[in-house]
């Protein structure tokens, strides 16, 4: 009885879960409540001169991309990353071109940090879908068990077993993409704030 | 004496212009954020209800209403102690109001059942309800009071109220999911931005039908990311200010030719906005940078930010 409201709770949720996902038919593994937006236009975030050769120009200045690295870095906190954006430009000679390479450097990493955490995302997702299939297989075949005459409770407790192994499995997973959900804005609100900084530093 | 007029020309020299007090309601903290206009800071952090979004000083500049649409309410803010001190009988859901010239009679929108609630301020009392279009949205009242104006993000309409017989009388269609409507201060136009349209209609409230369109376009940014919410215009009405959302921009209009005259980069999805009563500064809610920026009006520049709470949403100036 317990088991059998374990598995239809379970199952409720997987229901539940596939309509939420459904939001945006061009992305069917997009797990988030967030709407996708696969990359950051450059226009969004900058409206200072245009970045020209700076683009493909950054990598190649130890110091600048020593710098986009660090400040690239969730763990360094965004105010201590302003402050240095503030003081590498403050000292720096060419004060415009070091901008645009610093910025530049930053969308690159950025972006493409963000991509890496997107498509971590729609990866789980679709290990997730498999593996709610899997539960309800699972549940039809406990049920088919208990209802078996004779009963063999030895299998019915093997396959309850497994059952709340992949439940637990799933809602621990299910916990991990909501919070990853929120990656791509904070990569966002960080590129953002950087680039605030910069165009300022350059008035 | 001669120093005595020195020092007190020093001290005029000193003096700040004028300190105002801004108030952003913060949609995802549930909290309000006051702000310092002199100091640029934010001085106290208010609790209120869930969500709250509609925001405004009463006309006296005693209280700050805040529409919390999850607790179906109207908060009163006292301005003098900062604290919550009564309530509004508002409809489900209200997520923005209007109040008349004398701030006697307050019109709130509830997103939920369609209907607009008239409240008597003096008396904190319902006084009814008008029905209107799905969904209402936008609210604003003519300069007369004698129309009320309401965007239904559902049927793509400005609805023309009369505030006296609390009677439809126009309809005009704009473009998809209307959100923010604003008079000029002659009351020769109305403005009406969509969000989803992506434009801003320019009505003529006496014939009721859009006689111009403001259209928008930044370079290397795509259409859908121009979503036109909250409309400023200035005393004179020959400069519109309005907030592109996603795009992340406040675009300069010339009213006379109905063009974007620049382009203003302020925080991430920029929602509504607020003149300092100098009209000095415009202020505007930034929902994704959690923060506010400051435009310089004059200069059209913005010369600071300042971080608030989880998704700002709408700012109210003290008179």
């Amino acid at each position: 009885m317990m088991l059998r409201t374990l598995a239809m709770a379970a199952l409720a949720f997987l229901v539940a879960g596939s309509a939420a996902r459904a939001a945006d038919p061009r992305y069917p593994n997009w797990p988030c409540a967030q709407a996708k937006v696969p990359d950051i236009s450059l226009a969004a975030v900058w409206a200072g001169p245009p970045l020209d050769d700076a683009e493909n120009k950054w990598k190649d200045d130890s110091k600048v991309s020593a710098l986009v690295s660090k400040l690239a870095a969730r763990k360094t906190p965004l105010d201590e990353a302003e402050k240095s954006v503030k003081e590498f430009l403050a000292g720096s000679a060419d004060k415009i071109a070091n901008a645009k390479l610093l910025f530049a450097g930053l969308f690159d990493t950025l972006n493409a940090q963000r991509a890496q955490v997107m498509s971590g995302l729609e990866r789980i997702s679709h290990k997730q879908r498999e593996a709610a299939d899997r539960i309800r297989e699972d549940t039809v075949q406990l049920q088919t068990l208990q209802d078996a005459t004779p009963r063999d409770d030895g299998k019915v407790d093997a396959m309850s077993n497994q059952l709340i192994w992949e439940t637990r499995i799933f809602e621990d997973r299910r916990k991990v993409v909501r919070f990853v959900c929120e990656v791509p804005t904070t990569i966002d609100q960080r590129l953002f704030a950087l680039g605030r900084v910069i165009q300022q530093e350059m008035e | 004496m001669l120093r005595a007029g020195l020092l007190s020309a020093l001290m005029l020299a000193a003096a700040p212009a004028h300190a105002f007090i801004a108030y952003v309601s913060n949609e995802k903290s549930n909290t309000v954020s006051v702000i310092d206009t002199d100091s640029w800071t934010v001085t106290k952090t208010i609790k209120v209800g869930q969500r709250p979004r509609g925001i405004e000083f009463t006309r006296d500049g005693k209280f700050v209403m805040v529409a919390v649409g999850d607790d179906d309410t109207i908060q009163m803010i006292d301005a003098k102690t900062q604290g919550i001190v009564d309530t509004l009988p508002s409809g489900p859901d209200p997520e923005l109001f209007t109040q008349d010239a004398a701030g006697k009679t307050l019109y709130v929108a509830n997103e939920n059942d369609n209907t607009v609630t008239v409240i008597d301020l003096e008396k904190r009392a319902r006084l009814g309800d008008i029905q209107v279009g799905v969904e209402p949205e936008g609210m604003t009242i003519s300069p007369d009071g004698k129309t009320l104006i309401n965007t239904s993000e559902t049927t793509n309409m400005a609805h023309f109220i009369d505030t006296g017989s609390r009677q439809l009388v126009a309809n005009v269609l704009v473009d998809a999911r209307p959100r923010f409507a604003e008079f000029k201060h002659d009351a020769s136009e109305l403005w009406v931005s969509s969000e989803i349209g992506g434009t801003v209609s320019i009505i003529d409230p006496q014939k009721h039908v859009v006689i111009g369109k403001v259209t928008f376009e930044i370079p290397g940014l795509r259409k859908e990311a121009i979503q036109p919410v909250g409309i400023g215009m200035t005393k004179d009405d020959k400069t519109a200010f309005i907030a592109l959302g996603p795009a992340n921009r406040i675009a300069v209009v010339d009213t006379a030719t109905r063009k974007v005259t620049k382009y203003l980069l302020v925080g991430q999805r920029v929602w509504h906005m607020a003149f300092t009563p100098d009209e000095k500064y415009l202020l505007t809610t930034n929902g994704v940078s959690n923060d506010v920026s400051v435009i310089d009006v004059a200069a059209q520049k913005v010369i600071k930010t300042i971080q608030v709470g989880e998704l700002p949403w709408g700012i109210t100036i003290a008179p």
